[in-house]
């Protein structure tokens, strides 16, 4: 059994409390569900010297309706998510991609928070010590190269997170709370295109919250993600849509993708598709628009090219389906 | 006879379903797996892995971890020189690597320290020093010219170059009237099961005594290479199986865990636990070896199979293992279960710088067989023929003796086949379904226990031993391994049935060997026809010494006694003695009776003579499958759903068809991992999918209905006519998913697994193609 190292716990209870706690330790590291982080604990990936349970802190764990918005709590539960009527009724993909993470027990532990933070994914990196060490490390973590694209000075580790995209197309707001009190910015914002380092927050920075606006409620949309198995995996590829249409023709169209770049993405490039009718040759189109800003890389034993075409598959089939 | 006068009657055991004996165990928690064994004062061992492929070992110093305070044993290859192995001519294996490391992820050195991260931490103080050699990760590199051999007593990495012909091939290739060559390409697999490897050794340095506790499916084995390898005599050592979370293989030869365990047990005069990771488990490998089948087929026009050409190259791994039996097996199998007079076969099996593959389950037949079904599907095509005609012409017309002298004495694969066919509706289905949608046959056998054991000592094959006493209890001793298989169950069961007592009677002490007789072990689905038959042997001998002590009692001859299992009585009249009181008229003056049952196999299974080897595929019973795959394909992603298997198995006779249907469908479904999830990846040498998210077994949304349809075809000497339950059912499902997924869509793939990116690159091939034909036009 790999190791579980030492490390100081504490459980704090507010939010405040926690940002104060996290900035004690260059080591530290916020922990709600764990169930990607443990893992990454055990194999020497992550070596905090203290961890910061977030599971006490009542404060960042309710869905609540807010003035223009509904308000998520950052640890709420996957599986709370997934079936909280709502969302089901309001905000149908971000209930979709919460119901698709993992298995059910990693979603009764799992928080929003934790996936939307999660770390990007690569074969080079989550793997053991010994792995990593008998393949000189990696860009991303102690080494000097990238063995998914040697030579190259950047780290093209997959975001694969399946709630992000769900939520942007929602036009999410993300709360987080810092050593200087709360700010909040798209959630989309809080991405960066580095595999290296994909989240854009301030140092000791924790999301709190995430705001899904009002006006987009009860508009159609959905998640699908590729994967080898039916539970368990991570995305190969993962698209949530949104969109409104009338008497055939789209007024608005939001995509947005994950698992094919380090960060999740707005697709950019739609806005010639509203007003239109969906034919087959729109849907073709959209497709087409889909692939081109996917750009995964060797970073699951799955090749990259079948992650490009079925993610612009899956983004056909959603479109073509929301619009029926 | 009990009060409203219905006489009793013997308690039915055979054909009864009945739960599994060590189930309830189980399912509370409280059976104790090796890991659980945890002595306070227990050392935790940790193993030391190279992480290079192909090197000399220059130097390991170990002086810092020796240092450490808390550390009580440091072991390097300098431990012993002794090797490991299966067969006798291939025990080149050091537990620890000595002056050469063969693969990443071999052991380089191990440590026993009062905590895990004290040896961990010492682990990493270990220096080893190597220079590298170049290093081969496929079986055509391993074998080029020019390539340093991985072993110098092995020529070419060449572990076993098998070739032979019987019949008459060319003139069998003129009589046909299609003649068709394809290849296949089946990735590397693992097992999986659920329990990690673990040891739990005790050394006794007073004296001199070791006790392991190992995750085996051969106690007797670890038991011998323990001697070997540690250079201790039998009689010093005691090896005990707890139980085990599954096996499929993966633990049909000694470990280097259960070795180094015990010798860092002995070098720190104590007891250590080693459990090792999920990661470590998977490089200790033993799976299913990466392997290449070219099969050349001449069939006449009714889909009567002439002659075949088979050529494959396996990727063994850095060490024989189990590799000459894999490749004789690859061979051998492709008799018995068709009529087939002419073949030629050419396997190679190679060595190359990656973990050791070993026996896994439906051992050496699963990828030749692969390769042979979808061969005759594409000929079938070709010559306007159902695939189930041209099963049923190849039909063998009789039992007796195949051309490789393998006896059949039993075969029931037509009524499997008339059964799938039926239970599918394939005939209203096939060509009538709806785009995407598709149907596939796929048909497969296995031995019933190596009729030649690879340790030959002159023993009977099995031995059982039973126990009786006072509290009228009947313990059953044996060596074989419960390795969740249901063993234990079956041989209640058999010796139930022959006493005709209620079960819950009929207790077993399994795999310990202080207290029970050799067992080879369970593999190559020996237990229940061997066992099984031994069991039964035993049962009659004792019922022998309880009817005549009932007939002494009732001053009768023995002939005159009537054994309805709870009751023994002289006469229908007779009011008749109970079990107990004829336990304890037979205790007298003898006190606890113990008895004894072997089984031994008959010479005419052993499998002939007509090439060197032949004895692998020799065994006393052969048991057959078929399966029908029914899969629906999105045609934009190329995911594929197996909407439901129909699948029918004859095992001679169902001992308990709830365990036969369990393995039924236990073997559709490893065989769906292999056919279309599953596989190992490696990144020069280094074992990339050694966790179970990149090594991908299926999980219960993947799991199709599987419809099990027991056929019992008697076997006239199987255990109540039982035969093999447990691996035959498992080959079936790979051609029978490509040749669905060919129906469903038109091409047909020779890779396997069939991930989804491997497909849709076909598809969209097939597309091109259509296109530019189209265009041409």
């Amino acid at each position: 059994m790999e190791n579980m190292p030492e490390f100081n716990l504490y459980r704090p209870e507010t939010a405040a409390e926690a940002v104060k706690l996290k900035a004690s330790d260059a080591t530290s590291r916020y922990l709600a569900g764990g169930t990607d982080m443990i893992v990454n604990v055990r194999r020497g990936i992550e070596t905090p010297r203290t961890m910061i349970d977030l599971t006490a802190i009542t404060e960042i764990a309710a869905i609540s309706v807010g003035d223009g918005d509904l308000r998520i709590g950052a640890g709420v539960k996957l599986s709370k998510l997934a079936t909280e009527e709502n969302i089901l009724r309001d905000y149908p993909a971000v209930a979709q991609a919460a119901a698709s993470v993992a298995g059910p027990t990693h979603r009764s532990y799992g928080t929003i928070g934790g996936n939307l933070c999660l770390d990007t994914r690569c074969l080079f990196y989550n793997q053991s010590q010994w792995w990593r060490e008998s393949n000189n490390f990696c860009l991303k973590h102690k080494g000097e190269i990238c063995h998914v694209a040697p030579g190259g000075k950047r780290c093209f580790a997959a975001f694969s997170g399946d709630v992000a995209p769900a939520m942007m197309v929602y036009g999410a707001q993300a709360d987080l709370e810092g050593p200087g009190g709360v700010r909040t910015v798209a959630l989309a914002d809080i991405y960066r295109n580095d595999g290296m380092d994909h989240l854009a927050l301030e140092p000791n920075e924790l999301l709190v919250s995430i705001r899904l606006p009002n006006p987009a409620a009860g508009t159609v949309s959905g998640y699908e993600k590729s994967r080898i198995r039916g539970s368990i995996d991570f995305p190969l590829a993962g698209c949530a849509v949104r969109l409104t249409a009338k008497d055939g023709k789209l007024l608005e169209l939001d995509i947005a993708l994950t698992a094919v770049n380090p960060y999740p993405q707005m697709v950019t490039g739609l806005d010639g598709f509203t007003g239109k009718a969906l034919d087959d040759q729109a849907l073709d189109a959209i497709r087409e628009v889909v692939r081109k800003q996917a750009k995964p890389m060797r970073t699951t034993t799955i090749r990259p090219w079948y992650r490009r075409r079925v993610v612009g598959a899956l983004a056909r089939k959603l479109v073509a389906r929301l619009s029926a | 006879m009990d009060g409203d006068g219905v006489p009793p009657v013997p308690i039915p055991s055979i054909g009864q379903p009945l739960p599994m004996v060590d189930g309830p165990e189980k399912i509370a928690g409280k059976a104790q797996y090796t890991s659980d064994f945890y002595d306070p004062s227990a050392l935790t061992g940790v193993i030391k892995r190279s992480t290079v492929a192909h090197a000399r070992i220059l130097s390991v110093d170990t002086s810092a971890a020796e240092e450490l305070p808390g550390v009580h044993a440091v072991i390097t290859g300098s431990e012993t020189d002794e090797g490991h192995g299966v067969l006798p001519i291939a025990r080149t294996e050091l537990p620890i690597a000595y002056d050469r490391v063969r693969y990443r992820g071999e052991p380089v050195a191990a440590v026993a320290a009062d905590s895990v991260e004290i040896a961990a931490q010492a682990s990493d103080l270990i220096k080893v020093e190597y220079e590298e050699l170049p290093a081969y990760f496929t079986a055509a590199d391993a074998m080029a010219d020019g390539a340093v051999d991985l072993h110098e007593h092995r020529l070419g990495n060449i572990e076993r170059h098998v070739e032979f012909e019987i019949g008459d091939v060319d003139g069998g290739f003129a009589e046909a009237d299609l003649i068709h060559e394809t290849e296949y390409h089946c990735a590397e697999v693992c097992q999986v099961q659920t329990e990690p490897h673990a040891a739990y050794a005790e050394y006794d340095a007073e004296r001199g005594e070791l006790t392991v506790r190992a995750s085996t499916q051969v106690p007797y084995y670890v038991h011998l290479m323990l001697a070997k390898t540690l250079k201790m005599p039998k009689s010093k050592i005691r090896v005990i199986k707890p139980y085990l979370g599954g096996g499929f293989g993966c633990r049909t030869e000694a470990l280097n865990v259960e070795m180094i365990t015990a010798m860092l047990a002995r070098r720190a005069k104590g007891t250590v636990r080693t459990v090792i990771s999920r990661e470590d488990t998977f490089i200790t490998h033993r799976g299913r070896q990466e392997q290449t089948v070219r099969i050349r087929m001449g069939m006449t026009k009714e889909g009567r199979v002439t002659a075949i050409d088979c050529h494959t190259v396996q990727r063994g791994g850095a060490h024989s293992g189990y590799g000459i039996v894999t490749i004789l097996y690859a061979g051998s199998m492709l008799f018995a279960i068709y009529d087939l007079q002419n073949a030629r076969y050419d396997g190679k099996r190679v060595l190359t710088n990656t973990p050791p593959c070993g026996a896994f389950r439906g051992h050496g037949t699963v990828n030749t067989r692969h390769a042979f079904e979808n061969a005759l599907d594409e000929m079938a095509e070709k010559l306007g023929l159902d695939p189930f005609a041209v099963r049923r012409v190849n039909l063998i017309p009789e039992l007796g003796f195949t051309a490789t002298d393998q006896w059949i004495n039993s075969y029931g694969l037509p009524e499997c086949l008339d059964i799938v066919e039926k239970a599918s509706g394939w005939k209203d289905k096939i060509g009538n379904m709806p785009p995407g949608k598709g149907l596939g046959l796929g048909c497969s056998h296995y031995i019933s226990g190596a009729s030649k054991p690879v340790n030959w000592t002159g023993e009977p094959h099995a031995t059982i031993n039973l126990k009786l006493d006072f509290d009228g209890t009947v313990v059953i001793l044996t060596g074989a391994s419960e390795i969740g298989q249901g063993s234990n169950t079956i041989l209640v069961q058999c010796v139930a049935e022959v006493l005709g007592i209620d079960p819950s009677r009929v207790k077993v002490v399994d795999a310990d060997s202080r207290v029970t007789p050799k067992d080879n072990g369970s593999y190559s689905s020996r237990v229940t026809y061997m066992v099984g038959n031994a069991a039964i042997e035993a049962a009659n001998n004792l019922k022998g010494v309880l009817v005549e002590a009932a007939a002494r009692k009732f001053e009768v001859s023995p002939e005159d006694v009537e054994c309805l299992g709870e009751v023994y009585r002289a006469g229908t009249q007779d009011e008749g003695m109970t079990f107990e009181e004829v336990v304890m008229a037979a205790l007298e003056g003898t006190g606890t009776i113990t008895v004894k049952g072997n089984f031994d196999t008959l010479p005419e299974s052993w499998g002939g003579k007509k090439y060197r080897g032949a004895a692998i595929g020799g065994t006393m019973a052969f048991s057959y499958a078929a399966q029908v795959v029914e899969v629906t394909v999105d045609p934009d992603t190329a995911e594929i759903t197996v909407d439901k298997v129909w699948v029918a198995h004859d095992c001679g006779k169902a001992l308990n068809p709830l365990t036969v249907e369990g393995q039924i469908q236990g073997s559709v479904w490893m065989g769906m991992g292999q056919a279309m999830t599953e596989e190992t990846a490696y990144h020069d040498g280094l074992l990339i999918s050694g966790n179970m998210l990149d090594y991908r077994v299926p999980t219960f949304m993947d799991s199709p209905p599987i419809e099990a349809y027991i056929v019992e075809s008697n076997d006239p000497n199987g255990p109540f006519g039982a035969k093999e339950a447990g691996e035959a059912s498992l080959a079936g499902f790979l051609p029978a998913l490509t040749s669905a997924v060919a129906n469903a869509m038109g091409v047909r793939i020779h890779e396997l697994p069939v991930t989804p990116d491997r497909l849709l690159q076909l598809l969209e091939d097939k597309e091109r193609e259509m296109g530019a034909s189209t265009a041409a036009e």
